[in-house]
């Protein structure tokens, strides 16, 4: 297994946000993390990359137990894609790019010409190369997401989490994002989890889901089995039903709305027989 | 462009070097300081014998000075590059956690109930500025929030509480002696710089530099997200406790010799930045080359545009504001390079 959780309680005051989660990622799998907003998935998240120490419970990452390994140790296991970075200081893209190699350099070290190439390598591998000199702060936020994926590329773990990559993306760049991914998955054989508001996108390109409600899992497992209407209402609100395109695609959308759209194609029928008649 | 850049800072520091050195109340001409110098090398024939007031001038009183004011303007720029960055904040300058204002107390402590010596003053200014960096830590750590913003405010604290103390030791003080020691010191100046004050201070800020010089990449990640610096493996609190542990000390060491030098640390960062781009391990000797060159120049109008010597915090002030308004104004070329 890439992550184990077991027993885990945790949160930031008094009262905490995380009970009792026991759950694991298999290796080599994109996992989704689906939940409400504060269903904990993004403090599951830091409990993983050691940034909020657990009250209870064990987490291991690739065997190894978070808790008791340092800063370095943890980078070297664990690279982190956050929903989106604001430098005050602007640093041209390749700078930030290099940024992934502190982990495995010496603590008086700098980047030298094999970290460029290095870099410039994943940066081709995100398709980004042509921004190599750009400054970070004043491309799109697209951009910017590509940015962090090299970074966290860069560092070369097997676990990388992503935090809503796509929460400021636009939906060719949502699945663009998803597609380099899973790319990235299958050629480096890493494990990712990502916490995603779409259930869509989880649908379409995880292999594993966890879905999360109020600190707690709902349910977890193989994509296709547990992608039903059952465990969405259970995790994301009575409103939501997995449905079908007409190309026969599995969709998951609002309740609503598909009645929304039943009662218009019905007045399209209506109006067509009565054009006909 | 880089290269071109040191070219001109190298030309710079050339040209304000050769000026501090022959200006001044006892002018030495250019051929008076070839002569000089000639003569410490033992090279002979190609000028004449240098006179002899020119020598002493130069040597003891010239020189320690050109080489404390380049030194304390080095380190200066250097740290603000680093609180700056630590900070995440372009207008963090080096007293932010208070290291000024503990050096003025101490200093003005020595002057009202120890001693007036020199030497005394710079020992208790430099403890002050020190002990008031290691409160505001003390407090710092002790919040339940660990990010760099509860630092700033426990340095406003610790600041104000010890430009109290400054305050009411000025209101004891005796106003025809101690008092106009204390003013003066406050606002700075190279006027007292001997070759003992050098040997004190110069090895504390050369080897702070060079350490900060070596450890300068590592600067670029810690200006990030605290979470992100986390994540790639960067020790965020160990860190920053060595960044600012190294920078107090050349701060300390310089404002209890030199006493107050205010904007250089905030603006030299600045320019830097407009030169080089945010890089810390082009942006750090920059700085320092910068710094050390602007304080030159800064020392030798105060010493030689009136009478009496200006205290240097005024002339920095007076030069460092301006030019900052006028970066912002115009920083069209920078901007693309320094993007803040």
């Amino acid at each position: 297994m890439a992550i184990e959780i077991t027993g885990l309680t945790a949160g930031y005051g008094r009262e905490p946000v995380l009970k009792e989660i026991n759950t694991w990622v298999s290796q080599g799998r994109i996992c989704g993390l689906l939940g409400h907003n504060g269903s904990g998935k993004t403090t599951l998240m830091n409990c993983i990359n050691a940034i909020i120490k657990p009250d209870r419970g064990r987490i291991t990452v690739m065997g190894k137990d978070v808790n008791r390994l340092s800063r370095v140790q943890i980078a070297q296991l664990i690279s982190v894609v956050p929903q989106s970075s604001y430098s005050v200081f602007d640093f041209p893209v390749l700078d930030m790019v290099l940024m992934g190699s502190v982990a495995r350099l010496k603590a008086w070290a700098s980047p030298g010409k094999s970290e460029r190439q290095k870099a410039y390598k994943v940066m081709a591998e995100v398709g980004i190369s042509e921004l190599a000199s750009a400054q970070y702060n004043k491309l799109s936020g697209g951009q910017q997401q590509m940015v962090l994926l090299a970074r966290a590329l860069y560092q070369d773990t097997p676990l990388m989490l992503l935090d809503e990559p796509n929460s400021h993306l636009d939906f060719c760049n949502q699945h663009r994002m998803m597609e380099l991914m899973k790319r990235v998955v299958k050629q480096h054989g890493v494990t990712a989890l990502i916490t995603l508001h779409d259930p869509n996108l989880a649908l379409y390109y995880c292999d594993e889901i966890i879905m999360l409600k109020q600190g707690r899992i709902v349910i977890q497992g193989l994509t296709e089995k547990i992608m039903n209407d059952t465990h969405l209402r259970q995790a994301l609100g009575e409103n939501i039903q997995l449905d079908a395109t007409s190309a026969g695609l599995p969709v998951v959308v609002p309740r609503n709305l598909c009645d929304c759209l039943t009662h218009e194609l019905e007045m399209r029928e209506k109006e067509m027989v009565r054009s006909a008649m | 462009m880089q290269k071109k850049i040191w070219i001109i800072l190298i030309v710079v520091f050339i040209l304000s070097l050769i000026v501090s050195l022959s200006v001044g109340r006892y002018a030495i001409s250019f051929t008076e300081l070839g002569s000089i110098l000639f003569a410490k090398l033992g090279i002979k024939g190609i000028l004449d014998a240098p006179v002899e007031n020119s020598a002493i001038v130069f040597w003891n009183v010239r020189l320690p000075r050109i080489i404390m004011a380049f030194a304390v303007g080095c380190g200066i720029a250097i740290a603000g590059v680093i609180f700056q960055a630590l900070f995440r904040n372009p207008l963090a300058s080096p007293d932010i956690l208070g290291v000024s204002s503990g050096s003025a107390f101490g200093a003005a402590l020595s002057i009202v109930f120890i001693t007036e010596m020199a030497m005394g003053i710079q020992l208790s200014a430099f403890c002050f500025g020190v002990l008031a960096v290691c409160i505001t830590f003390l407090l710092g750590t002790r919040s339940w929030d660990k990010s760099a913003s509860v630092l700033v405010i426990s340095g406003i604290v610790v600041s104000a509480i010890f430009q109290a103390g400054l305050s009411i030791l000025q209101y004891i003080s005796d106003p025809y002696t101690q008092l106009a020691k204390i003013m003066f010191w406050t606002m700075g100046s190279f006027q007292t710089s001997s070759w003992p004050k050098v040997e004190i201070t110069l090895p504390i800020i050369i080897i702070g530099s060079i350490i900060l010089g070596v450890f300068s990449w590592r600067l670029n990640i810690m200006t990030q997200d605290e979470k992100e610096i986390l994540s790639l493996g960067v020790n965020i609190k160990r860190w920053r406790l060595f960044y600012l542990g190294i920078s107090t000390l050349i701060v300390a060491s310089a404002v209890a010799t030199v006493g107050e030098i205010r904007w250089v640390g905030l603006i030299m960062p600045h320019i830097a930045r407009f030169l080089v781009g945010t890089e810390h391990k082009r942006l750090i000797p920059t700085a320092a080359f910068l710094g050390g060159s602007f304080m030159l120049l800064m020392d030798t109008f105060a010493r030689t545009v009136t009478a009496s010597e200006i205290p240097i915090s005024i002339i920095t002030s007076l030069f460092g504001a301006p030019f900052l308004g006028y970066l912002i104004l115009s920083r069209k070329g920078g901007a693309a390079k320094s993007g803040y």
